[in-house]
Formats: C-alpha cells, sequence, structure tokens
C-alpha cells in the first residue's frame, strides 16, 4: 500500500527493509548513528540528515559510526564486500570523494576486471550531493558524471522518493560496486511509496511525461524541475517528453534514442557543470545514434562553469531553473533552419 | 592480565612446517630471480617489482593463515601470492599477460589476485592495501569467522593518510588486523631513513593504540614468532597490532632501475644476512631437518619455476573478445 | 687552549625499547625524544659538576641529531654544558657494533665515565667495551634489570663526580659480576641472568614462555626486579653487592618444587616452576644440563645450540659500575654540592646584611 512519505524517510525504509532481509547487510559512516563514546544518547543523529535514524537500536552491532576517515571507512567497506557483507557506506558529500577517491576508482571499481572476473564489490556508497542549501563550494557540487566516467561503477541518481526506495534496494542487492547520489535538497519531498518492498532495476528509465514536441533528459532534482517547466509549456501548447534516466551507468540509450526519434528535438537538463557532464555525453549519444531524427540543435541547460556560490543571489542563478528549462524547449522548438 | 598474554602458545614449528616455509622462501626467491632473468630478455611487458630478499616476511606471516583469512598487498606482491598459497604457474601467465594468467591477463604483476585463496590482490596503488584490510576484518568480525586480515605495506605506505586512517580506524572498531610494515630501507630511490619522519614506523603504533614491535626482516623465526602473536592476539579479540618488518630487498625499485642511489648493502646482505641461507644453516644445525630434503626441495622448485616459465610463453594471450568482459558482474 | 682534562662518553642505543615485548607484554615504546631529552639531562649535570667535555655517540634513529640541534639554539642562560663531541669516525651499521665503536673511542680519549642508555643488552654490550672506566647504565626501556631506571639529571651529577674524582672509586663505584656463557667457540656475556630454553631458535629474541626454561642463573637477584632474575628474587634474593650469585634449576611449575609468580616481563607475572637452587660462587664453572634449545642472556635468545652443551662462569670481574644513591650520600657527607654563604653575610630574616635588600627566594 502506497502512503506519502519524504525522500529521507523512503531512503531509510529501503535500508531497513533490506537490513531485515539479508544479514550481511551493515551500514557505517560518519555519525551514521551519533554520539559513539559521548556520555549522551547513542543514535543522536542518524546521520548527519538523519537518514539512517533509528536503524541503529533496530539492528545491534550493524550501524557502525566511523571516525572522520573517508578513504579508511570507505576501503573498509569495499574490502568487506570482498568477504561476504553488503555494506552500505556514507559519504557524508558527494564532495568530499576528493579524500578517498583512490579507495573507490582504483580498488571497487577495478577488482572484477582487474582479477579476471573473479571478483564481486557489492558495495554501496551513500552520498549527498546538489546546490541549493548554501553550503557553498565544498559541499554543493554534483559530481555523478566523474563516477559515471568510471567503469566498474554504477552510478544512481534517484529523483524522488518512490525513485529513492525503488533504486536503493536494488543497490543493495546489486553485486557491483555503487554510487548513490542522494540530492540533499530533496530530503524532505514527499511522494507516494509503497510499503513493501520493490525494486527498480538499474539501466531503465523513465518516462515521467509522455509528449511529442520535445524530449527533455533531465537528472536527479531536475526531473522536477523538467515537469515545472513542462506544465507552462503546456499552457503555450508545447508537450515535452521528460525522460528519468534514474541511473547513469549504466545509461538507458535506447528509451533517450526513441523519444528523440519521435520528437526529433532534445533539451538536456544537468545540475552538473557543463563539462563532460550527462548533457554532453547524452547530447553526444544523440547527435552520433539520431543525427537523422534531430530537426533542431540540441540544448543543454546545466550549471554555469564556476565553483557553487555560497550568496543565495548567486547560487540562485547558479542552479538550472524550470524558466531556463523552459526558455531551452522553446528555443528548439522554434527553432527553422 | 595474564589472559591478554599468550604463555600458553608455542611457535614451535615441526618438520614438516620447516619444509613448507623453507618451500615458501625458495619459491619466492626462485620466482623472483628468474622474472630479473627472464625481465632482462624484454620478453615480460609491463612493469615488474621484485621482493627478492624479503620472503621471510610474507612466510613468516602467512604461515599462521588460513581460509578465513585475507591479505592485501603491495605493488611488490608476488611473494606474498606465493605464501598465501596462489597457484605459481597462473601467476607467472599472468606475467607474461596470457590468459592462462591468475587474471586472465587483464591485472599483471602489479594486480595478481585470488580472492577464492583470500588474496586482495597486489596493488598499484601504495596504500591502497590497509584500508581493504579493516574491512576484510571487519567482516570477519561482523560473520564471526575467527578471520584476520594482514596489510603488508612498505616503507613508502607507511607515510600515506590511508594507512595512519586505517591504524586508526582498525583500534576504534578493535579489529583482527594485522598491520605489516616491510621496512626495506627505500620507497622507489627515496631512503625510509629520509621519507619516514618517525625514524621506526613501528613506533607510530602508540599513536594508534596499538603495539607495535620492529623484527629482524632477515629472520625467519624473529617474523614468524611476532606474526604469531600479533594474529592469535587479533584472533582471541585483542585488536590490531603494527608489526615492522625491517630488511634489504636484493633488487631495484623495478626492473630495470640501475639503482645509483645505493650503496653497497645489498651484497653484504646477500652474503651475511640472506634469511634463506640462515635458514638452512639453523634447522640443519639444531638437526631438524637433513639438508638433504632441503635440496630436494631446491631441486623441485627449479622445475617449477622452468614449467611455470615455459607454460606462460606458450600459453595464448587474451583475444579482443575478453576486452570488454567482467567489468561488472551485470550490467 | 689546551686538552681538555676531565672527559666522559655517553652512549644512547636508536634501537632499545621496541622489541617483541611491546606485543607480548605491556612494554611502552620508548620515543627517540626523550632519549635525546636524557643525553641533555646529563650534559646539564656534566656541566654542574665541572666535567670539560662530553663525548656523544652518534645514530641514524635521531637522537644525536637532536642533541645536536638542541646545542645549536642553546643560550646564555641555559646554564653551562661541557664542551660537547660526537664520535663520527666510525661507520654507523645500524647493530650492537655501534655501540661497541662508540665506547671503545671513548675509552680512546680517556673517559672518565661512560654513560649508557638503552637496556640490558646495550649495558651489555657497552660493559664488555668498556675496560675499567666506570660505567653508568640508565634504562630506556621498561624491561630491565641491569641498567637503572633514574632521572638522568641525578645520575649524571653523580657520574660526574665520580669522573672529577671528586668522590673516589672506592666509594662511589662496585664492581658487578658477570656469567659468561661458552657454548663451542661462542661466548657471551651478561650482567644479570643466564638462561637455557628448550626453544630451538633466537627468534625475536625476548624470552616470554616459562613452560620452555631449564635452567637459570643470576649474577644477583632482587626481590624487586623484574624479568628472569625475579624469579630468583622471590626464592633466593643474591644483593648486587656482593660477588656472589644464584644458580636455580627449573621445571614446568606441576613438576617443581615451588612455583614463583614472577614478574619476567612488564604485564607479565608467569608462574614458573623451580625444582632446586643453590649458591653461585665466582670462578665456578658449571655445565648446562640439556644439549640444544637456546641461550638467552639477560632475557634475550642470544645463542642457538647444536648437539651442543654450554657451559657457565660467574666472574667477578664485570665492569666497575657507578653508585648513584652512594656517590650522591657522599656528596652530601662532604658538602660536594652545597655552598655555606660568608658567615653573616645574611640575616635570620633572609636580608642581606649589607645590601638590605631582601633575599630572591
Amino acid at each position: 500500500m502506497a502512503r506519502t512519505i519524504s525522500y529521507r524517510e523512503a531512503l531509510n525504509e529501503a535500508l531497513a527493509q533490506e537490513m531485515e532481509r539479508d544479514e550481511s547487510v551493515i551500514v557505517l559512516g560518519e555519525d551514521n548513528a551519533g554520539g559513539a563514546g559521548s556520555p549522551g544518547e547513542d543514535d543522536a543523529w542518524g546521520g548527519v540528515l538523519g537518514v539512517t535514524k533509528g536503524l541503529y537500536h533496530r539492528f545491534p552491532g550493524r550501524v557502525l559510526d566511523t571516525p572522520i576517515s573517508e578513504s579508511a571507512f570507505v576501503g573498509a567497506a569495499i574490502g568487506a564486500a570482498t568477504r561476504g557483507l553488503r555494506p552500505v557506506a556514507e559519504l557524508m558529500f558527494i564532495d568530499f570523494m576528493g579524500v578517498c577517491f583512490d579507495q573507490i576508482f582504483n580498488q571497487a571499481a577495478k577488482f572484477r576486471y582487474m582479477f579476471g572476473g573473479k571478483a564481486e564489490t557489492p558495495v554501496v556508497i551513500r552520498t549527498m550531493y546538489g546546490a541549493g542549501l548554501r553550503a557553498a563550494a565544498q559541499h554543493s557540487q554534483a559530481l555523478y558524471p566523474i563516477f559515471t566516467h568510471i567503469p566498474g561503477l554504477k552510478v544512481v541518481v534517484p529523483s524522488s522518493p518512490y525513485e529513492a526506495k525503488g533504486l536503493m534496494i536494488q543497490s543493495i542487492r546489486d553485486s557491483d560496486p555503487v554510487i548513490f547520489c542522494e540530492h540533499k535538497a530533496m530530503y524532505d519531498t514527499t511522494g507516494d511509496v509503497p510499503e513493501d518492498s520493490y525494486t527498480i532495476p538499474f539501466g531503465e528509465a523513465n518516462v515521467v511525461r509522455d509528449g511529442d514536441d520535445v524530449t527533455v533528459v533531465a537528472i536527479g532534482r531536475m526531473v522536477s524541475v523538467a515537469e515545472e517547466a513542462a506544465r507552462e509549456l503546456s499552457t503555450s501548447g508545447i508537450e515535452v517528453e521528460i525522460i528519468d534516466p534514474r541511473t547513469t551507468s549504466p545509461l538507458d540509450e535506447e528509451t533517450i534514442l526513441e523519444s528523440v526519434e519521435n520528437t526529433g528535438r532534445l533539451v538536456v537538463v544537468d545540475e552538473a557543470t557543463p563539462r563532460c557532464n550527462l548533457a554532453t555525453d547524452i547530447s553526444a549519444l544523440v547527435a552520433k545514434e539520431a543525427f537523422g531524427s534531430l530537426r533542431a540543435p540540441i540544448e543543454m541547460v546545466t550549471a554555469p562553469h564556476t565553483p557553487v556560490p555560497f550568496s543565495d543571489a548567486l547560487e540562485d542563478l547558479y542552479i538550472p531553473d524550470a524558466q531556463r528549462v523552459a526558455n531551452a524547449v522553446k528555443s528548439v522548438a522554434g527553432w527553422t533552419r | 592480565m595474564t589472559d591478554t598474554l599468550s604463555t600458553a602458545v608455542s611457535h614451535e614449528l615441526d618438520e614438516n612446517a620447516l619444509l613448507e616455509a623453507y618451500r615458501t622462501m625458495r619459491t619466492i626467491r626462485a620466482f623472483e630471480e628468474r622474472l630479473h632473468d627472464e625481465f632482462a630478455t624484454g620478453e615480460i611487458p609491463g612493469f615488474v617489482h621484485l621482493y627478492a630478499g624479503e620472503e621471510a616476511s610474507a612466510t613468516g606471516v602467512c604461515a599462521h593463515l588460513d581460509g578465513r583469512d585475507s591479505i592485501a598487498s603491495t605493488h611488490r606482491g608476488h611473494g606474498h601470492c606465493i605464501a598465501k598459497g596462489v597457484d605459481v604457474k597462473a601467476m607467472m601467465a599472468e606475467i607474461y599477460g596470457k590468459k592462462t594468467g591468475s587474471c586472465h591477463g587483464k591485472g599483471g604483476s602489479m594486480h595478481i589476485a585470488d580472492l577464492s585463496k583470500g588474496m586482495l590482490g597486489a596493488n598499484g596503488i601504495v596504500g591502497g592495501g590497509p584500508p581493504l584490510i579493516c574491512g576484510t576484518a571487519l567482516a570477519a568480525k561482523q560473520r564471526g569467522t575467527g578471520g584476520v586480515g594482514v596489510a603488508f605495506f612498505g616503507d613508502g605506505a607507511s607515510n600515506q593518510g590511508t594507512t595512519l586512517e586505517s591504524l586508526n580506524l582498525a583500534s576504534v572498531w578493535n579489529l583482527p588486523a594485522i598491520f605489516v610494515a616491510e621496512n626495506n630501507g627505500y620507497a622507489e630511490a627515496t631512503s625510509s631513513s629520509w621519507s619516514v619522519a618517525a625514524d621506526n614506523i613501528a613506533d607510530r603504533a602508540a599513536g594508534f593504540g596499538m603495539p607495535g614491535v620492529i623484527v629482524d626482516g632477515f629472520d625467519f623465526f624473529a617474523v614468524h614468532e611476532a606474526a604469531g602473536e600479533a594474529v592469535q592476539r587479533a584472533r582471541e579479540g585483542g585488536g590490531p597490532t603494527l608489526i615492522e618488518v625491517k630488511f634489504t630487498r636484493y633488487f631495484g625499485h623495478f626492473e630495470g632501475d640501475q639503482q645509483t642511489y645505493r650503496a653497497k648493502e645489498v651484497a653484504e646482505a646477500r652474503a651475511k644476512l640472506d634469511c634463506l641461507k640462515r635458514f638452512r644453516a639453523r634447522v640443519t644445525e639444531t638437526g631438524q631437518v637433513d639438508a638433504a630434503r632441503l635440496d630436494a626441495i631446491d631441486t623441485q622448485v627449479a622445475d617449477l619455476i622452468d614449467a611455470a616459465v615455459e607454460e606462460a610463453k606458450a600459453a595464448p594471450k587474451p583475444t579482443a573478445a575478453d576486452l570488454e568482459t567482467d567489468v561488472y558482474v551485470s550490467y | 687552549m689546551g686538552e681538555p682534562a676531565v672527559t666522559v662518553g655517553a652512549v644512547a642505543n636508536p634501537a632499545s625499547g621496541r622489541d617483541i615485548r611491546r606485543l607480548v607484554a605491556q612494554a611502552s615504546v620508548f620515543p627517540t625524544a626523550e632519549k635525546a631529552n636524557m643525553v641533555q639531562r646529563l650534559l646539564a649535570a656534566f656541566g654542574t659538576v665541572g666535567v670539560d667535555r662530553a663525548l656523544l655517540s652518534t645514530d641514524l634513529g635521531g637522537i644525536s641529531a637532536a642533541v645536536l640541534r638542541a646545542l645549536h639554539r642553546r643560550r646564555g642562560r641555559d646554564g653551562a654544558w661541557p664542551q660537547v663531541d660526537f664520535c663520527a669516525d666510525d661507520e654507523i651499521t645500524g647493530t650492537a657494533q655501534d655501540t661497541v665503536n662508540a665506547v671503545r673511542r671513548m675509552v680512546a680519549a680517556e673517559a672518565r665515565l661512560i654513560v649508557c642508555l638503552g637496556g640490558d643488552g646495550t649495558a651489555r654490550v657497552a660493559a664488555q667495551a668498556c675496560g675499567d672506566v666506570p660505567l653508568l647504565a640508565l634504562s630506556t626501556g621498561t624491561n630491565n634489570a641491569f641498567p637503572q631506571l633514574r632521572e638522568a639529571t641525578v645520575a649524571g651529577l653523580a657520574g660526574g663526580l665520580v669522573a672529577t674524582a671528586a668522590v673516589s672509586p672506592a666509594i662511589g663505584t662496585r664492581r658487578a659480576s658477570v656469567l659468561e656463557v661458552s657454548a663451542g667457540t661462542r661466548t657471551e656475556l651478561a650482567l644479570v641472568d643466564v638462561c637455557a630454553s628448550t626453544e630451538r631458535h633466537v627468534g625475536s629474541r625476548a624470552l616470554w614462555h616459562p613452560g620452555t626454561l631449564t635452567e637459570l642463573f643470576c649474577t644477583f637477584a632482587e626481590p624487586d626486579g623484574i624479568g628472569l632474575s625475579s624469579v630468583a628474587g622471590q626464592l633466593c634474593p643474591s644483593p648486587r653487592s656482593t660477588p656472589d650469585g644464584v644458580a636455580l634449576t627449573l621445571a614446568p611449575p606441576d613438576e617443581a618444587t615451588w612455583v614463583v609468580h614472577a614478574p619476567i616481563a612488564p604485564g607479565l607475572v608467569a608462574p614458573v616452576g623451580v625444582r632446586s637452587w643453590r649458591p653461585l660462587v665466582p670462578g665456578e664453572r658449571v655445565s648446562l644440563g640439556a644439549r640444544g634449545g637456546v641461550i638467552a642472556v639477560d632475557g634475550e635468545r642470544e645463542l642457538e645450540l647444536r648437539d651442543e652443551t654450554a657451559t657457565v662462569l660467574l666472574r667477578a670481574d664485570g665492569p666497575r659500575c657507578v653508585d648513584v644513591r652512594a656517590v650522591l650520600a657522599e656528596a652530601a657527607r662532604t658538602g660536594l654540592l652545597r655552598v655555606r654563604n660568608p658567615e653573616g653575610s645574611v640575616n635570620d630574616d633572609g636580608h642581606l646584611v649589607h645590601g638590605g635588600q631582601p633575599r630572591a627566594r
């Protein structure tokens, strides 16, 4: 039975259901319980934004607080995954990948290939990304393109509470390393989520909205921005088809190409900075594989090529919004030779 | 207080155990010396880092390990692989880049692994292994297997943040982990006496709340004893230990290294300190092992290495069909 | 300037305090910085009692470098040190030979005192090289029976007073006994104890499995000692001040006459079985019962026996050791470290008679 819960609650429920189902699932990260070694209460935080709250008492010994040592505990999660556990490690902010990236891209991502197919590393690295909380340059980036670039990693960018739960359960059950990117401005977003456990397969895009005029591919939180733009565009007679790839690796190329073959027009909305991001990647895919179907140049709506600014006046300009998406859609919809 | 101490354990080795230890050390030495020769012919691709001189460390530590236990290694990893039971012929084929190799030719010298043996791989990243071993030790602890994790790393890696983070995490989580710092005097071409500010890597243990000891890395029995104590301590829930093993590597950082930075210590070490020579002298002088049995092992090992090289040379290379396989379990 | 009149030597072992007892017992790491600080405290004491020159060992472990750095950073108000020179002529090998070389250099430079910082092993090596020069062995570890765990400043004052002849050797030093153990052509000296074990190999050197011990010989045995001699210390004490020692036959506890709960290593109080004991007199050579096994001297396995036996000889001609307590008692008796202001120069209330100023307190 579905009921309305938040993105945060959906993730918590996914973790709890999987920990219930499978003893080998453990959760670890900085303050994932909170209060370790302190005189006050245990499970004081349940993660800095409360995603893991309550799991500590429900699953004794399976929610581990860590020192602030991302290399050590992300590496530990990876090592444990090779030896029969299914760890879910929390890299608090995706920006902190800089202090543990080696363990992710040189170790976890490469074990299977480098060892001739003999390794399985079922680790999930949960991490929050994205701008909007005035968290400034080192706590706001949308770095999923960097992980998407690495063979051996799977990258998940859920766009709603429903997606978050189904994709998290799938991530835990998947036998490859998964980078699970949660948008920090979405934790309080609510939506209908079934109580029962369910999975959403990787590499299968969700067609969020049907439309025949322009294809809009949007990543993560940009899906809701695209939906907002679509409602406004619909009133002026432009019907956009919104595609949420759900996972940037693997990427559901087929759904994107089929849609563009129908609409002939593509806008990609990506919160990441513009060089070598998902917008450029999907644009290149479409230009190569569906060139004959294109009836207009491809538009990309992205952040500017700058660090994320702190001031609200600037950060609001930085994040792609519905107006920019609408403008891009109008420009490709109205484009003529 | 005696409950924390292992007064009951003895690390006496029976004849079979002594012969096995000798066989392992001899196999590593023969493997590496042969690679040194073969590399010079130009037939072996890529980077090769040889472990000759350091055999007592891998052998003395791994003698205490079994199927529950896992190790992480370094770019100088052949010795750890052999000591943990990875197939020697498959290793040789891997180094030759052949499809019959441990990793089907996709790993090479720096990435030989056999997870079925608890060998998490040689590792091309200095300091890559210690975090992983925190994880394997955590898995052993969570699953209650009684297993331990051993991270071998060098003096160079002792200065990496990953290593220091791992020492801390292992202590905080009270993990069944053993950190074996193999101090062979040089990180690439930089002397550890210059690069390790603490003078002794073992001294750093105190800062992480664990015992740190130094052992003579040329002495199998010294390594074996210290490792035995550390492994037993870890299995009993006593937590992690840092063991600094001091010795000299016999070859350069990589094959082809002219070693202009080194003094005459290698010739001296080979003559006076060599772990194989000392082992042989001591077990035969004490009457524990008949020299003829060691000679027989020498012959068997030489034959094994000959066969390994021959088979590796003759083996097929991977093909284009192998290029894109085994990136993911499913994709 | 002529050659300084009174020279002393100090050798510090950079490797001590790091052996396997950190793992099998609760021994602590003795940091390099603290060894360097001890050397500096010695120098301060030497400067006070009129030592002219201190000759220090060099090492690659950071001790001599730290002392050199301190030497360069000193200011006038830090008090007088003697002239400091380093033994830098021998190649550093990173082995016990470095201690031997340094002590020989110090003896050749006519040092009147040799201070040795390290454990039992370091003291043993220094004792073999120092000849008749008084030895002051200070502990830089936690498991030492021979070197004293003493504040270096205090020990330095005593050593300095012996070196300058302010206190005579007859009062300030005493001759230690040593045990000479021989097997075949090999000979080792022990300052405290010789112990036979059924273990086969030197291995990681320390000896901490009491069940393997068969025979124990001690130059002295103090009830408050640490290490193997503490077994004898609780059963048949023998003071350092006499040349006699003791010999014990050991056995597994359930086959023994006595079971002694002895602190054989820090944190390790183990039941040690003793079958019999008897006094050991200087000059008596004793054959060990067992063939094979290893012989430990001062708690460290040193000799692996082949198919041969070893003999032990107690000798009364060990190193001449500085008796810190006796030297400083003599200093107190004769007023070596005190000066009395001129009669009547200070009033009872602490004011100078002539200045009218309060005395600094």
